[in-house]
């Protein structure tokens, strides 16, 4: 099974929002009460009933005025994902697809994964007690279908395939821009299922990490902590064993003056 | 006999203390296998009597909270005898191991406690501390940095590494490690002989102050 791509063409894009209805729709999400900030960013963040958002940044341009940009965040389907590390439930897991899948019925709340995830995409529902993102619509997935985004973008921005197929497309549409492009995904965290092609520099666009990776702590704890909390009393535990076979027990009849010993 | 009190015995611990050694101990190995049960895929099995991975979350944190105040009491009733060093002793007890890994010719008196339990007793307290603060601050995560919150899981892990190897120690010295032992935590007493080993300069107080607790058969 080859690994997928879905890459959003932020050149390409219009800000039309229909991937976000999409998503929605496609997951059955609940709309939420929303409040006007003068912004078509809507809601602010993601939240547990919205696992696509379109953000809308104006960016001072200099001599060109102010530039309106967009980007579509959502879950970037990290190759080597913090959020399937730190999981104690499996919950979270790696999909054949390169997709980081999520199991309801197995997430326990813990929030662990809000508090890895380096682009803050697992949003905690006090509700329902469990954690929601985007799984790339894996039931989609498995129907030989596209993600809905994908398929409700009219514009071409966004773009699903498998992995070499995609590169292609990329390298094809990074020559077309002749250097105004910026990709975006596939240097960190093993590289994204989800990429970017942005037309700014990705430090204009409020919100995206400019080197997201997974926590120090978080392999510090999985790597190393971890699997040391059993060698360690492991260890000392054949250490005890040795001790009592080689010097044995301690004989505390010894200290008995007028016994020496032999009580 | 294992828990039978011979006549002569000396009375170690009050009724209180053994409670409180139980309470620490129950609580402390509840958390361990409840934590381990969330930490190890392949323990996960452990959450099944509990119905799931959720509850054993919930066993874990609530049992954290019973914690509490098993370890407030325990640093309050131990901490004069437990938590301070005398000093120039306990050095030079340190520095032979106690005797415990090699032969040593002359081992400094101990009081109630020796140095090793000494600093099984600090580490306790301060691990456990680490482990409240953290514990609560990863039950809780909303309003602090994600930065803070993610070293508290790998302090927590850490507690964990430090603390295990140091119970099996505690286990291992208090039953099969040093005969006569075992016996203190349920009966409360012990033989002449096991205080002249491993509390001499204590034994020898009590017996001036006239205040040594000996088991008549009465």
């Amino acid at each position: 099974m080859s690994k997928k791509i879905k890459l959003y063409d932020a050149t390409k894009c219009t800000g039309c929002r229909g991937c976000q209805l999409a998503c929605k729709q496609w997951n059955d999400l609940p709309a939420d009460q929303t409040e006007n900030r003068g912004s078509y960013q809507n809601p602010q963040s993601l939240n547990p009933n919205t696992w696509l958002l379109m953000h809308f940044d104006e960016v001072d341009a200099g001599a060109d005025g102010v530039k309106w940009i967009f980007r579509k965040d959502s879950c970037m389907h990290c190759s080597d994902a913090a959020c399937v590390r730190v999981c104690p439930s499996g919950a979270l897991t790696h999909t054949k697809y390169g997709t980081v899948a999520l199991d309801h019925k197995k997430c326990i709340g813990c929030k662990e994964c809000v508090t890895v995830c380096p682009f803050n995409v697992p949003q905690y529902d006090p509700k329902t007690e469990k954690v929601a993102k985007c799984d790339m619509c894996f039931s989609r997935l498995e129907s030989n279908l596209e993600p809905a985004c994908v398929k409700a973008c009219p514009t071409g921005a966004l773009q699903f395939g498998d992995e070499e197929e995609m590169r292609e497309v990329i390298k094809k549409r990074m020559a077309a821009l002749k250097g105004k492009g910026h990709l975006y995904g596939d240097k960190f965290v093993g590289g994204t299922h989800m990429l970017y092609i942005l037309p700014e520099q990705p430090v204009h666009y409020a919100g995206l990490p400019q080197n997201p990776m997974v926590p120090a702590s978080l392999v510090a704890w999985k790597d190393w902590l971890k699997p040391l909390s059993l060698i360690a009393p492991g260890a000392v535990l054949a250490g005890t064993f040795l001790h009592y076979l080689t010097k044995g027990p301690k004989d505390v009849r010894k200290s008995l003056p007028e016994t020496k010993g032999d009580a | 006999m294992f828990l039978i009190i011979n006549k002569g015995d000396i009375k170690i611990s009050t009724t209180f203390e053994k409670l409180l050694h139980w309470y620490l101990a129950i609580t402390c190995l509840m958390l361990i296998c409840s934590g381990l049960g969330m930490m190890f895929h392949s323990f996960n099995f452990i959450a099944a009597p509990f119905g799931g991975l959720k509850n054993l979350k919930l066993v874990h944190n609530y049992t954290g909270v019973a914690f509490i105040p098993a370890l407030l009491l325990t640093a309050i009733t131990w901490w004069k005898e437990a938590g301070t060093f005398d000093l120039p002793d306990d050095i030079e007890w340190i520095k032979k191991c106690g005797g415990y890994l090699w032969k040593v010719e002359e081992l400094p008196e101990t009081g109630k406690y020796n140095p090793g339990q000494k600093t099984f007793f600090l580490t306790v307290i301060f691990i456990g501390l680490l482990m409240i603060v953290s514990g609560f601050l990863m039950w809780n995560p909303e309003g602090y940095s994600k930065e803070l919150i993610n070293w508290m899981y790998a302090l927590h892990a850490c507690g964990i590494v430090f603390l295990l190897p140091f119970i099996v120690v505690h286990i291992y010295l208090g039953t099969v490690g040093v005969p006569g032992s075992g016996a203190l935590v349920f009966t409360g007493y012990t033989s002449r002989a096991w205080c002249l080993s491993q509390c001499p300069k204590w034994l020898r107080k009590k017996e001036e102050d006239g205040t040594l607790e000996v088991f008549t058969g009465e």
